[in-house]
């Protein structure tokens, strides 16, 4: 045969590694594939990174409150009566300006970093970020050490202590296992550029978007020309991380 | 003929094992073996004619789908897969009108009933809900309902189903 699949599959190999064979089908002999690109099966777009831009002049107190009732709704992770210990997807922060007093809002939820700490750290590789850039504890192979926990600069992760019960579909959750916010996962996988978080549906009102959902990858999305018009924070960029949640008004 | 094919595999499987109910003789078999134990008999969801694969198939690799689909769906954001667990619990164990649900410590729960013959424990419902969708929840939380349900098209076949030869799944 003409073809040498070794030398083939050392120069795919070598733009691999490169980086320039982005998308390459690749290609060992006639009709074997090495990897193969395009998914055959739908799911998430690859392509995306997901991302969130929270605009705080538009939060009241009251608002960010909703935004986290709201997502204990969608995910069922309000604490019980009389338990000890506190599930935090998302929580309130207070920024208040010694001088003159004057007080912000913010939710602080899983910031979706580009280059996650809590992946690094995670021995069983459950904590993960997914080709869409939402990054995730994968509760099968969660072994509950809380690495992460302790790796995430954001303080967004908590660890569940107690048995539970009645447990929503779309976030199964139980004991021993680390969580997070999931971006709404269940809904971006239905949904996809159209998404709404349940924390921006509870303060979107009107035609208002504090909190946009979008794709940051997509110049043409709205939040990308948001972010270019207005600009937005990320929290502690100075860790590098690049999170996919940005805030307005800091 | 692969269904064939299976068919007949599974049959002799069942005769050397002599143990899944629904054989003919496999009951008999059983009790002469363990002594009184009954053997369990689920009851069969009613609404849905048929489940997403062959009864025998699904009593020897449910669990092998369910492994295959749960890492399609974390990692890969496949959901609305046949082989979803909330769609075998909104068949095997729908909320009632009222509201009632039938747990999985309870004997009477669909998958316990095996479960607890064959003394697996079952870890999926410390974390899954183990019922139906609620009514509550029903449209709001419908990405979760089998799609193949809705569509006659045929979902992606598992690497596990080409494997059985069981890709036309009936
Ligand atoms: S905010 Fe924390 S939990 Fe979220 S991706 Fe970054 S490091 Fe991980
Ligand atoms: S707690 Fe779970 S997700 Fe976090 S580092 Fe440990 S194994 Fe990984």
């Amino acid at each position: 045969m003409a073809t040498n699949p070794g030398k083939l599959l050392q120069s795919s190999r070598r733009d691999f590694l490169k980086g320039t064979a982005a998308v390459a089908t690749i290609l060992i002999a006639p009709g074997i594939f090495l990897y193969k690109t395009g998914q055959a099966a739908a799911g998430l777009e690859r392509e995306a990174r997901w991302g969130m831009l929270i605009d705080t002049n538009a939060l009241s107190e009251a608002d960010v409150d909703a935004c986290v009732s709201a997502c204990q709704r969608e995910h069922g992770w309000q604490t019980a009566e009389g338990s000890r210990t506190d599930a935090q997807w998302v929580r309130k922060l207070r920024l208040e300006e010694p001088e003159t007093g004057h007080q912000k809002f913010l939710p602080m939820m899983c910031q979706h970093c580009e280059s996650p700490p809590c992946v690094d750290v995670c021995p069983t590789g459950a904590s993960f970020k997914r080709a869409d850039g939402i990054v995730l504890v994968d509760r099968h192979t969660c072994i509950g050490c809380r690495y992460c926990m302790m790796a995430c600069p954001y303080k967004a992760r908590s660890f569940i202590h107690e048995n539970l019960k009645d447990q929503l579909p779309v976030a199964p959750r139980g004991k021993g296992t680390v969580e997070s916010c999931t971006m709404c996962v269940h809904r971006v996988d239905r949904d996809g550029a159209d998404a709404v978080p349940a924390c921006a549906e509870a303060v979107n009102r009107n035609d208002s978007k504090a909190i946009l959902f979008g794709n940051l990858n997509d110049p043409q999305s709205e939040i990308s020309r948001r972010l270019r018009e207005l600009g937005g924070t990320r929290l502690r960029a100075d860790m590098g991380l690049n999170p996919g949640v940005r805030y307005q008004g800091l | 003929m692969p269904m064939l094919k299976s068919k007949l595999r599974f049959a002799m499987l069942v005769c050397v094992l002599g143990l899944l109910p629904g054989a003919p003789g496999a009951a008999e078999q059983a009790r002469s073996q363990f002594g009184n134990i009954a053997i369990p008999d689920p009851a069969k969801p009613l609404s849905a004619d048929k489940c997403v694969e062959p009864v025998e198939i699904m009593r020897r690799d449910h669990m092998e789908f369910l492994l295959h689909q749960r890492d399609e769906t974390v990692i890969d954001g496949e959901r609305g897969s046949k082989y979803s667990l909330v769609g075998c619990m909104n068949c095997h164990n729908p909320a009632g009108a009222d509201g009632k649900v039938v747990r999985y410590e309870d004997p009477q729960h669909f998958c316990a009933e095996c479960h607890a013959y064959a003394s697996v424990r079952i870890d999926c419902f410390e974390c899954h809900a183990d019922r139906g969708l609620l009514q509550s929840q029903q449209g709001r939380l419908d990405m979760h309902a089998p799609a193949w349900k809705a569509s006659a098209a045929v979902p992606p076949t598992s690497t596990l189903q080409r494997r059985l030869g069981t890709v036309d799944g009936d």
